[in-house]
């Protein structure tokens, strides 16, 4: 009998030729409560999808008890005895408590589902949970914590060796976190092994025996939680790391601003956000993730309607237009997720570079495209983002790699010469020479006197890049640090910070 | 060694044939090729004729259904505009007691009346799908049986005759229904792929959310696509009424699954963001051979109806293979 | 670009092979056979009729049944015209509509019969055989009062019309309307229910004259396909009786189908206008031949029909064609 839960070996694994993680090895003892810190982007919730059977490793070998142990979907962990209560949850809003914990399981009577039973046993869980709930109250009444420790009753319906928490807290209010806590507390002293995810160091602190810190899908550190203040966490997870070079700035911010932001906020996401963007300048936007960050930009950009504040491009107010007006005003973004929201995979490089542009290369009144200059425009642009020669206009966007994908997105933006781009994660699962060249593109941008934001979850791409950086927890502004203050630790520091403070308040009467 | 080879080759050989976009052509050879033997008469001058006749309403009308789907959606109610306005136009200038009975007006009013009921539920059903975001099925379905029922009940299921001839004249000539037809067809050619609107149409249907970052007045597309089609509907009633010299409640009733089967057939997509109208137009034909060929061999009609939907079916399902193979899924 | 040339060898090979006739019986006519709708046992019966007919006479018989589409029974013609059949017999939709069709068998010089309905002679030719219905209908509705003046006392009398865009369901009103004339002292006509040939509105709108005058008596339907709908709104309110019992509704209807057949048998209906599908079928026939071996031939053919009732329905049960049907 081995005194390892789980243990993992050498694991790799990568997106679209990116490593996200790198040879991993980690043992957890059975029984252990594990904390699992790091950056976003680190690969804690990766490796936790590889032991929930969500992902595949590309190599390495997991071993659970000490018997070889590969999931190929979570219903094949979950009878291996892994459990897995995730960030978002994952709840049939429209079903009953009952059924939601027995959904992949019912109790029946030849064939038939056996009401009495399924209430009888899912009691019996929810009061191991805590919860003090009829079953069959449909799940779209409860409290997001409610939600959770439902999520846990399911969990515990599987009878689990092993339970993984990704960022349980996020939703919870303070008393709900209380109660997960002392819930964990149970969980433990019932000897089973929990892994536990979170930003929150403090949580860490309290209720893990071990902690591990990742960093580039690398183990940083491994130790006693005794072992690691919180200072020698975050140096941990913020350490140098990554071989990228930042090309260096061009010109200088000017000082007139191009964006001025007062007062923007969006009910339960931003609140009162104030800032200006300069023209020629390289902002930053650091922040955990749910802080708010492309929340904050899909309302500069006029996707999501603004409940207070007020918006002003070049002096003009900009509030009240729709995205299709704010790019006519000169306003660009690059959306987080391209393939969602940034490209038509299945168009033509062609088509997606020019969709932007197509209304300005028109001949009035029919819409008439001058497909001539719509060309050229379209060569030109190619070759300042560098896309890749040996693609053709007419070949479907689907078939190039993440970073021409996004230089496609990139040149689709640039075409129509914006003074504002928003650039939500834009050097996100590329590679390293693409990064490399859109961040050289950035830098032209601002060159020739664009005002650019920049989101990212990377803090070194944002000290490499910004002048300047604005620190946004839970939807409010809570730092700007000038570029003769920028530090990893600092920015990482500050965006922990402001969750935790946020996190506090006690807005936790209501369910 | 050799023969794995060869089959290899044939299968390459049968993915390229299956993955063109001009499949469709070459079923069309391939059927007439097959069929020219023994179906009697089937490629005389006179049939070839009839079957120019009977497949120009229907391109005309899938013509406008290719832009619906292009878009992501799908317009069920094209076969009721067709009713609705067949009627409407008719009952305007009908010697029998029409308003604008030996009116000079009478022609060119009941054409724009045709014309203007289709442009108006296209409307309607534009409006539905874009601002108030129904699910386009659901609105056309329910379009469909209303404008149907109207049809039907403002005529009491009868259909009207005395029609001027100035009004017949489009679907009453062969070659005047082409020239009407083909200049539908090359004029939704020409939007697609030379105008702004068209590549709204195609961004719309490939992927909504990037299109609205993108700038792409998302409502304003879906409605003109919609109405586009409509108004194709009502140019289609016009060739039909006058094919038949009657403005009838019940025209184009079964047509339906023949108008978006031959869309599909021609290779655009029912997911939306792929499609043509030359496509489309090869679809047209291979359904109008297979129907005039199965009737010249005396199949029944319920046999022919069996054979059509056994071929749109197949079409349906080498769509969905091509978007598996295009998304790698 | 060799396997192209080849498939254009085949294609063409193929295609020089192509014109065989539809003659290929040699010496043998052929007729093309297109009716409207086969949805009641009439146009069944009568569909049947015709291609015994053809069958006797040793003639090839094309079928097509256009399922109520215009525009498919247009094309369906266009291809008889293909195919070079000796002539046509047409069920057409309704007077106006079918004229595009007629007008190709016209131009094509192939002699076109219209079965049983016949379209309005609009710069077309064709041979109309028909039903009198005027007459058939008169006849059927006189016998009726007949029976009703036996009685000794007056009666409200109900009609059920069909689709008045149908030239046979105006003959038949008509016919309806001619018998009363000369007997408003004991019938007066209370209903006039329009079906436009569908069994829901019939039901309906006896359902709702009967409500609205319990007191009816007399019930002409201007087709007997509508008799099940018919009976069920008597049965409703308590009004189907047979005949000789106290409270029967006299009943007469038209065409002579198997439902007729056995409420007769039942002692239900009084008498029913029979239209002779034997006949019509013949004459159809025959006047395809006649006009393609150059005799004249009537614009319109009349199949007089008769009167069956409870008097002489057994010695006319052999041409009653709904009776034939039953039986077999």
């Amino acid at each position: 009998m081995t005194a390892f839960a789980i243990e993992l070996q050498d694991i790799d694994k990568r997106f679209f030729g990116v490593p996200v993680l790198r040879k991993i090895s980690l043992s957890i003892f059975c029984g252990e409560t594990l904390g699992l810190a790091g950056e976003n982007g680190a690969g804690k919730s990766t490796l936790m999808n590889i032991l929930g059977g969500n992902l595949q490793p590309d190599s390495g070998r997991l071993l659970l008890a000490g018997q070889p142990y590969r999931p190929r979907n979570p219903q094949h962990a979950a009878k291996a005895g892994i459990a897995f209560i995730h960030q978002e949850l994952n709840l049939f809003s429209n079903l009953s408590v009952a059924e939601n914990v027995f959904l992949t399981d019912f109790p029946t009577r030849a064939g038939i589902v056996d009401r009495r039973v399924l209430r009888r046993r899912t009691r019996e869980l929810l009061d191991q949970a805590g919860l003090d709930l009829p079953p069959d109250t449909p799940v779209h009444r409860l409290s997001s914590g409610q939600r959770q420790l439902v999520e846990i009753a399911k969990a515990l319906s599987l009878d689990p060796k092993v339970i993984l928490f990704d960022e349980p807290t996020t939703s919870l209010t303070q008393r709900e976190k209380e109660h997960l806590f002392s819930l964990i507390a149970r969980l433990r002293s019932r000897g089973i092994t929990l892994i536990y995810i979170s930003h929150v160091l403090a949580d860490l602190s309290r209720i893990c025996d071990r902690v591990a810190v990742l960093r580039d899908g690398q183990v940083a550190g491994i130790g006693p939680m005794a072992d690691f203040s919180h200072d020698r966490l975050i140096t941990l997870m913020a350490g140098r790391s990554l071989d990228l070079q930042f090309p260096p700035p061009i010109s200088a911010p000017a000082p007139e601003a191009v964006l001025e932001v007062d007062g923007l906020s969006r009910r339960g996401r931003i609140s009162g956000i104030r800032f200006q963007l300069h023209r020629g300048e390289i902002l930053g936007i650091a922040g955990l993730m749910g802080s708010g960050r492309t929340e904050l930009a899909r309302l500069l950009f006029g996707l999501d309607r603004l409940c207070a504040g007020s918006i002003r491009l070049e002096r003009q107010p900009i509030q009240h237009l729709s995205p299709r007006q704010r790019i006519a005003r000169g306003m660009a973004f690059l959306t987080e997720d391209r393939r969602e929201e940034g490209l038509c995979l299945d168009g033509s490089i062609g088509e997606n570079i020019s969709l932007v542009a197509a209304a300005s290369h028109t001949r009035r009144p029919l819409g008439w495209l001058r497909l001539d200059s719509l060309r050229q425009a379209v060569a030109m642009i190619r070759d300042r983002v560098r896309l890749t020669p040996t693609a053709r206009d007419s070949q479907p966007v689907r078939t190039l790699s993440g970073g021409n994908q996004q230089k496609v997105v990139l040149a689709k933006w640039l075409l129509v010469h914006p003074r504002v781009l928003l650039l939500d994660e834009p050097a996100r699962g590329i590679d390293v020479g693409a990064k490399h060249e859109i961040y050289n593109l950035i830098r032209q941008l601002a060159a020739g006197g664009a005002g650019i934001l920049i989101i990212s979850s990377e803090i070194e791409e944002l000290t490499g890049l910004c002048d300047r950086i604005l620190v946004l927890a839970s939807g409010r502004l809570h730092d700007e640090i000038p570029k003769t203050a920028f530090d990893p630790e600092r920015i990482l520091r500050s965006a922990m910070a402001g969750a935790a403070a946020a996190a506090a308040p006690p807005n936790s009467a209501l369910p | 060694m050799t023969q794995t080879q060869s089959t290899r080759r044939s299968v390459r050989i049968l993915r390229r044939i299956v993955a063109s976009e001009y499949l469709v052509l070459f079923l069309c050879l391939a059927w007439f090729a097959v069929l020219a033997p023994v179906a009697p008469g089937f490629a005389t001058p006179r049939n070839l004729t009839n079957i120019l006749a009977a497949l120009l309403p229907l391109l005309v009308v899938a013509t406008g259904q290719t832009m619906v789907l292009i878009t992501g959606g799908i317009d069920l109610s094209v076969t009721s505009i067709i009713a609705l306005a067949s009627v409407a136009g008719s009952a305007l200038v009908t010697g029998a007691g029409g308003l604008l009975d030996a009116s000079p007006l009478a022609v060119p009013a009941g054409i724009l009346t045709m014309l203007a009921v289709g442009a108006g539920v296209g409307l309607l059903n534009g409006t539905c799908v874009a601002i108030l975001r129904m699910p386009p099925f659901m609105v056309t379905l329910a379009t469909m049986m209303f404008f149907s029922g109207l049809a039907i009940w403002s005529t009491q299921s009868r259909s009207i005759h005395d029609l001027p001839p100035g009004l017949l004249l489009a679907g009453g000539n062969v070659w005047i229904s082409a020239a009407v037809a083909l200049t539908v067809a090359l004029a939704a050619h020409l939007v697609l792929r030379r105008t702004l609107l068209g590549r709204w149409i195609h961004a719309a249907g490939q992927n909504p959310k990037a299109a609205l970052v993108s700038g792409v007045p998302l409502q304003r597309t879906l409605i003109l696509s919609y109405l586009i089609c409509g108004l194709a509907a009502g140019v289609a009633a016009l060739l039909i009424t006058g094919r038949l010299e009657t403005g009838s409640p019940v025209h184009g009733r079964s047509q339906l699954l023949d108008i978006i089967g031959a869309v599909v057939i021609g290779g655009t997509s029912l997911y939306g963001g792929r499609g043509a109208v030359a496509w489309t137009a090869g679809g047209v034909l291979f359904l109008t051979l297979i129907d005039n060929s199965l009737n010249l061999l005396s199949l029944s009609h319920f046999a022919i109806m069996m054979v059509k939907g056994a071929v749109i079916l197949f079409a349906a399902f080498l769509d969905t293979l091509r978007s598996r193979l295009t998304t790698g899924t | 670009m060799k396997r192209i040339a080849l498939f254009c060898l085949c294609a063409a090979a193929l295609a020089t092979n192509t014109c065989r006739s539809a003659k290929n019986d040699a010496g043998k006519l052929t007729v093309g056979v297109a009716f409207e709708t086969l949805q009641t046992e009439y146009w069944v019966a009568g569909f049947e009729a015709i291609k015994a007919e053809l069958a006797k006479r040793n003639i090839i018989a094309l079928e097509a049944i256009s399922d109520s589409d215009a525009n498919r029974q247009l094309q369906q013609v266009q291809n008889f015209v293909t195919l070079g059949v000796d002539g046509i017999i047409l069920v057409p939709k309704d007077a106006k509509t079918s004229i595009p069709a007629i007008r190709a068998a016209n131009k094509a010089g192939i002699p076109i019969v219209l079965f049983n309905r016949v379209a309005e002679r609009a710069g077309v030719d064709f041979v109309g055989v028909q039903a009198d219905n005027f007459a058939l209908a008169k006849g059927t509705v006189e016998f009726m009062i007949e029976q009703a003046r036996q009685t000794g006392s007056p009666h409200k009398a109900l009609v059920v019309l069909g689709d008045l865009g149908d030239l046979n369901a105006i003959g038949r009103r008509d016919g309806f309307e001619a018998a009363i004339e000369n007997h408003r002292d004991i019938i007066e006509v209370v209903a006039r229910v329009p079906s436009e040939w569908n069994q829901e509105k019939a039901q309906a709108g006896v359902v709702n004259a009967l409500q609205a005058h319990p007191d009816i008596s007399f019930l002409f339907t201007s087709s007997d396909f509508l008799l099940p709908s018919i009976v069920s709104a008597l049965k409703a309110s308590g009004k189907f009786h047979r005949i000789g019992e106290p409270g029967h509704v006299i009943l007469g209807g038209f065409d002579g189908d198997a439902t007729a057949w056995s409420l007769m048998q039942d002692g239900y209906l009084d008498a029913t206008g029979v239209q002779d599908v034997y006949f019509e079928a013949e004459a159809s026939v025959q006047a395809l031949i006649d006009s393609l071996e150059g005799r004249d031939v009537p614009e319109l053919i009349r199949d007089p029909g008769f009167v069956i009732h409870q008097g002489n329905m057994h010695d006319l049960a052999d041409r009653m064609w709904g009776a034939v049907i039953s039986r077999r």
